[in-house]
């Protein structure tokens, strides 16, 4: 067999395997490859920066399922720092069954790691007060659009069972007035119904954190700005969590900065393979064109 | 290395669906049983005590007899499983698609055409910034010629033909970036499980 004719048929559990080790490496070996800022992330932290403290909430639909955890949870993650930080209050909700468990373990995580920094009362965060999660509701455009009434319509009671009507941030939240943004986390295609029904009929801004496969459907929206803001994939959740750094919200980065590393890795690896299976493509063709 | 049990689960779980990297093998078939039947079994539940109990059972019991109708619309759907009466799954599929079809249209129009037009339209206030007003340029090329390829009334020559190429060029663009963020999509979720197996399990990294 040619050489050229073996470098198209590797096995693919040896391309596994190198795949494997080419995403470990990273985790050992101090490998650091910058990563340039896309606009569209830089415009959603813009976006939160422009909101004054203590006004109006931003409201995050947690909408991911633990399959795509490693690209979405250092996004939540990323954005509650960054609006805790500058004391904007954050109002939770989610439309996908899989998501409550990982938005509770998201603002749980960040308000344990805020509150274990807090020196004083007011630097502590309190539930009902500076954030709230509402939980899953079915129906979601009908929930929808009924928030842009009455949030307390469609959510009478939080997650955790407390009348909506007892807590002193939905006191101020009624509807989409009191919304600054609304920011889906998601791994399906949720962030399309929110522009579609609550932003056309209430004007409502969206911002999105996808996964990367969704990404790409979202940017004729962030051209339009109909998406005032988009965070795609775990690269999208690393330019966040270095924004955060940088503005000195958080004391370290995240876990997708760490694998954007590993990420970089594995490119680097396909794009070789990918010029090895041409290569061996064109000489072989070329072989069978001389015998001809 | 971990001590809690359900870290260990979750890593050996993971081992399982991973060895399928190497070949079929009964250990993958029981992780993937597994898998759908939990999975399955978390969605029954959740909406049974998250949708269907709130939503209808409890004001039913309470005395609000209107959700009747909703209970009534939504057995109907059952009926495609007895011939004699199927015909009356047409009820809540004709209410649906009425509702539906009333709610997205104009909802559709607004959002994803009038819209993406009024972004597509090059104004001289694009050109307030020399590098905008070229990509603004570049996406109204980009959206005539791929609009000018799906064009099958005429033979795509000369003109037409020439424009159907570059349309080709700018779609070819688009699927290419769209392969390249599924492969960053599909490695951050293999990222992830190895961040949890040597981090979590492990303990070899923070």
């Amino acid at each position: 067999m040619k050489w050229y004719d073996r470098i198209t048929m590797i096995d693919r559990r040896v391309i596994y395997l190198l795949l494997t080790v080419f995403v470990i490496i990273p985790f050992f070996i101090k490998v650091t490859i910058p990563q340039k800022i896309m606009p569209q992330t830089r415009r959603l932290f813009d976006f939160i920066e422009s909101i004054p403290p203590n006004d109006k909430v931003v409201m995050i639909s947690f909408d991911y399922s633990p399959q795509t955890q490693p690209e979405c949870h250092p996004m939540a993650k990323a954005l509650l720092k960054h609006c805790f930080a500058r004391g904007i209050p954050i109002v939770g909700l989610s439309f996908e069954p899989e998501a409550p468990g990982l938005a509770v373990d998201a603002l749980v995580s960040v308000v344990q790691e805020i509150d274990s920094l807090a020196t004083n009362r007011e630097d502590s965060l309190v539930y009902g007060i500076d954030y709230v999660y509402l939980g899953w509701k079915s129906g979601r455009i009908a929930a929808q659009l009924d928030m842009g009434e009455a949030i307390s319509g469609v959510f009478p009671r939080d997650y955790f069972g407390n009348l909506i009507d007892s807590l002193p941030l939905m006191q101020a939240t009624k509807n989409y007035k009191n919304v600054a943004i609304v920011i889906i986390l998601a791994s399906a295609d949720y962030p399309i119904d929110w522009i579609r029904y609550p932003q056309t009929r209430y004007g409502i801004k969206v911002g999105a954190g996808l996964t990367a496969v969704m990404a790409p459907q979202y940017y004729p929206f962030v051209q339009t700005g109909q998406v005032s803001g988009l965070m795609s994939g775990m690269k999208g959740a690393a330019e966040y969590e270095k924004l955060v750094l940088d503005h000195g919200y958080a004391r370290t980065l995240g876990s997708a900065e760490t694998g954007m590393n590993s990420q970089s890795m594995i490119h680097i690896l396909i794009i070789v393979f990918i010029i090895l299976g041409n290569v061996g493509y064109f000489f072989s063709r070329r072989q069978k064109g001389t015998h001809k | 290395m971990s001590s809690d049990p359900w870290i260990w689960i979750g890593a050996i779980l993971t081992l399982m669906i991973f060895s399928f990297l190497y070949r079929d093998n009964p250990f993958y078939k029981f992780g993937e049983h597994l898998f759908v039947g939990i999975a399955n079994g978390y969605y029954i539940v959740y909406y049974w005590h998250n949708a269907l109990k709130p939503n209808l059972f409890e004001p039913l019991s309470a005395g609000q007899f209107v959700y009747v109708v909703p209970l009534l619309l939504g057995l109907m759907y059952f009926t495609r499983f007895i011939p004699r009466i199927s015909w009356l799954v047409r009820i809540p599929i004709g209410f649906t698609i009425g509702w539906g079809a009333g709610l997205s249209i104009p909802a559709l129009f607004q959002a994803d055409v009038l819209r993406q037009l009024e972004g597509t339209v090059v104004t001289p206030a694009t050109f307030s910034d020399l590098a905008s007003g070229i990509w603004a340029v570049i996406i109204l090329i980009g959206v005539v010629c791929t609009l000018v390829y799906f064009f099958f009334s005429r033979e795509q020559k000369g003109l037409l033909g020439s424009a159907s190429r570059l349309g080709i060029i700018f779609i070819m663009i688009g699927f290419g970036a769209s392969f390249g963020y599924t492969v960053m999509a599909r490695v951050s979720l293999l990222i992830g499980r190895i961040q949890f197996l040597l981090g979590p399990w492990l303990g070899l990294i923070d």
